[in-house]
């Protein structure tokens, strides 16, 4: 969190230096220096405040509990729950599962990943009286389990990662890529250049098995459509989002998808007059004439069920990946504009997921230079999705980033 | 209109004013956070009784309070050496990834089982060349076509930005840790990681003081230091004395960037013991230039500023840990950082109310921030 007071202390520093230095010609350089350092972080700021402004009523919202659990449980964020996006949804799903349990529910938002900083916040968490620890970010997976081996009376859950004890340190994620693949259905039809940009964060397995899911959504609607993929390498940065965006416009995409935690994608698309396909929330409000369908979470039942477990003693660590069954993964509005066919196509398709009858994944699959990477009628087993490192055919970019 | 208030530097400040304004800005401070706080519906002594425990009360929070200056004051002193000379080196950012890199690829490249004073000693002269090498290509077009160092060095920091997500997000390279299918650094041998002192505290930091009374005593006490700041007063006089403008600009920026990449390369050692783009960009260097502009360049003023600030920084996690708003956090923490520095513009100038019937050149646009010239 540090690192947002950097931004804001830069940016009134700037405004101090130029008020201080008018009329002082041989200052002229200072001023001119701070203000432009603070340039780039002035957006970042505002966007986020902006951004931050919608999550007050959310969590005023969620003061009643219904239930009646002692359990104390501690959530790390990587940004601000006004993100409208990925924080925001573990947010929300942490509201639910107060209002579910009764648990008290503690948070601390801009923690980054890698950074002794979780460290500090999880040891505060604990000194509260924290039981169950939940941390929502990829990079503190490291520090999560040296934790986990410190503190065996506190229960740890890792979103994303793959590690894991079979006591108190458990991983747990969703397969998006189901809803992915759902909304890869409605922008073949939406496209109607058939060129596709897609804004993502980083070339790990996670985010690939997304793309190419929503490739083969897309390829099934329109096969001659591509998917081209520009890499941001930061999970949460709207400057760097939205200018992402905008060179897949420029490059005539008309309709943008995304993996990452902002909206700012969604507004340049709807700047563009193209369309969007929106991740972890349904973001409509943000970009009402560009969105067409979301793939998004909801992850309070999921937390709820770990309170309980942690309450009455039975959490025992272990990894979980759940899918639409579970309805830890869901498909968001679609807009007026999607066709009854497509329409009837998704929700046919979601009850095969559902039912465990139907696999985005299933062969025969090409990765993107036409070598066959699954056999015809194979699906994948758990450990090749979730080590995917490749892209499916249709999809232009380098996998490696 | 009768009056303007101009403002005048103090010849010097007696201790009553040196002692008494920054404790009073504290004051005034604590007592707007009060309000701010107390509008957002938070009870402002446990706030206050918060940010004191996390940041200085006790050993545990102190240690952790000079982890976090360690590198603020490297960044710090980098952009006050350039300060003085009225270079304005912006890429602190960007040098301080290159210590990182530099740093982090003699650790894994040296066998592990040399000795630790070896490898530490290898990491900070490697990172510090790396750094001194990387400024200047803004040093070199400064020196010689007087290119705008403002411009180059900041864009520098997003080519140092994009390298490092390269070398771990981007390609299977020497630095990234091929068993892990999330990209992330290779983890640095024991012997490459900083000795810790206590804590979170380790020997970085007392790299960082050793550099900062190196620095004062190089610009306070030795004819070189004297002709940079004779080139911050005046350009056009240290030129018909003879002193090269030239030569220094490039040893400036080398230095400067040497200490921002040291930065890099005790957090690397330090804190992440790889090479962790995500907990490297955690904008230190751009942190660096407020640290250096209120110490006023000074290289003694740097580490009380740079912990200060750290101390501020630190807290944060902790007032959120007691339902405190992130927003309200940072505005909390901008807010005592601020009036205090502002306090201390009130120590080396003062503010006086002049009549406009004065002898003065009439101001050209009659408001009071045009007569600000004093601020030197």
């Amino acid at each position: 969190m540090q690192r947002r007071l950097w931004q804001i202390l830069a940016v009134l520093l700037a405004f101090t230096l130029v008020a201080a230095a008018c009329g002082d010609d041989e200052d002229d350089a200072a001023s001119g220096s701070a203000s432009e350092a603070a340039d780039d972080t002035t957006t970042d700021s505002a966007s986020a405040s902006e951004a931050a402004d919608d999550d007050t009523a959310a969590e005023d919202a969620a003061t009643d509990s219904g239930g009646t659990s002692a359990v104390t449980a501690g959530f790390v964020y990587l940004t601000e729950t006004g993100d409208a996006g990925w924080t925001y949804a573990h947010d929300n799903g942490r509201q639910f599962a107060e209002e579910q349990t009764g648990a008290t529910t503690l948070t601390v938002e801009n923690i980054p990943e890698g950074s002794p900083e979780f460290d500090t916040a999880v040891r505060d968490f604990i000194d509260q009286g924290a039981d169950v620890i939940f941390g929502t970010s990829f990079g503190y997976m490291d520090a999560m389990e040296a934790l986990a081996a410190e503190f065996p009376d506190v229960a740890f859950a890792h979103a994303t990662g793959y590690m894991s004890n079979d006591t108190n340190f458990g991983n747990y994620f969703g397969r998006i890529y189901q809803a992915r693949y759902l909304t890869g259905l409605a922008a073949g039809e939406a496209s109607a250049s058939g060129n596709i940009g897609y804004v993502a964060a980083f070339p790990i397995p996670e985010v690939i098995r997304g793309i190419n899911a929503f490739t083969l959504g897309v390829k099934e609607a329109n096969p001659d459509a591509t998917v081209t993929v520009n890499w941001t390498f930061t999970w949460f940065d709207p400057a760097v989002e939205g200018d992402a965006a905008n060179a897949l416009l420029e490059g005539g995409a008309d309709l943008i998808a995304m993996h990452q935690d902002s909206t700012a994608a969604g507004e340049a698309a709807e700047a563009a007059g193209a369309r969007w396909v929106s991740y972890n929330s349904d973001m409509s409000a943000y970009a009402p004439d560009a969105y067409l369908a979301s793939a998004i979470w909801d992850w309070g039942p999921y937390y709820a069920s770990v309170i309980e477990a942690v309450a009455d003693g039975s959490y025992a660590g272990g990894a979980y990946w759940g899918g639409m069954d579970d309805g830890i993964v869901q498909i968001g509005s679609l807009a007026d504009d999607v066709s009854a066919e497509t329409t009837a196509l998704i929700e046919e398709r979601a009850a095969a997921m559902i039912a465990s009858e139907f696999d985005p994944f299933t062969g025969p699959i090409n990765d993107q230079d036409g070598n066959e990477v699954i056999a015809a009628g194979v699906v994948p087993a758990d450990g090749d999705l979730l080590g995917m490192a490749y892209f499916v055919e249709g999809v232009i970019g380098s996998a490696e980033g | 209109m009768t009056g303007r208030l101009r403002v005048v530097p103090r010849g010097f400040a007696g201790p009553a004013v040196r002692f008494g304004v920054p404790v009073a800005a504290l004051f005034v401070a604590l007592t707007i956070g009060a309000v701010l706080l107390g509008v957002s519906g938070s009870d402002p002594f446990e706030a206050y009784r918060t940010m004191f425990n996390a940041s200085l009360n006790g050993w545990a929070s102190l240690t952790r309070t000079l982890a976090l200056a360690t590198p603020l004051i490297l960044t710090g002193l980098a952009a006050a050496v350039a300060f003085q000379m009225r270079v304005y080196n912006i890429g602190a950012e960007g040098q301080l990834y290159l210590g990182a890199i530099a740093a982090s690829w003699i650790g894994l490249f040296l066998p592990a089982d040399i000795p630790a004073v070896l490898m530490l000693a290898a990491m900070v002269a490697f990172g510090a060349v790396a750094g001194a090498a990387w400024a200047m290509f803004a040093a070199i077009p400064k020196a010689l076509f007087n290119a705008d160092e403002i411009i180059t060095t900041l864009m520098l920091n997003f080519v140092a930005l994009s390298l490092m997500n390269y070398l771990i997000f981007g390609s299977r390279s020497f630095w990234r840790e091929p068993q892990r299918a999330f990209p992330s650094g290779k983890r640095l041998p024991d012997s490459a990681v900083m000795p810790e002192l206590s804590g979170r505290l380790h020997f970085g930091f007392i790299i960082a003081v050793v550099c900062a009374v190196g620095l004062w005593w190089v610009l306070r006490r030795t004819t070189w230091g004297f002709e940079i700041r004779t080139i911050g007063d005046s350009p056009t006089s240290a030129r018909y004395a003879g002193m090269s403008v030239r030569m220094k600009t490039i040893a400036v920026l080398g230095i400067s960037g040497a200490l921002a990449a040291i930065a890099g390369v005790s957090e690397v050692s330090g804190v992440t013991k790889g090479l962790e783009p995500n907990a490297l960009a955690t904008d230190i260097g751009y942190a660096g230039i407020i640290v250096a502009v209120v110490a006023r360049s000074n290289p003694l003023g740097v580490v009380p500023v740079a912990t200060f600030l750290a101390a501020i920084a630190t807290s944060g996690s902790r007032l959120q840990g007691i339902g405190i708003e992130v927003e309200v956090v940072y505005l909390l923490q901008g807010l005592i950082f601020l009036t205090v520095t502002a306090g201390e513009f009130f120590v080396t100038n003062k503010v006086e109310l002049v009549s406009t019937d004065a002898d003065e050149l009439p101001n050209d646009n009659g408001t009071p921030g045009a007569e600000m010239t004093g601020a030197k």
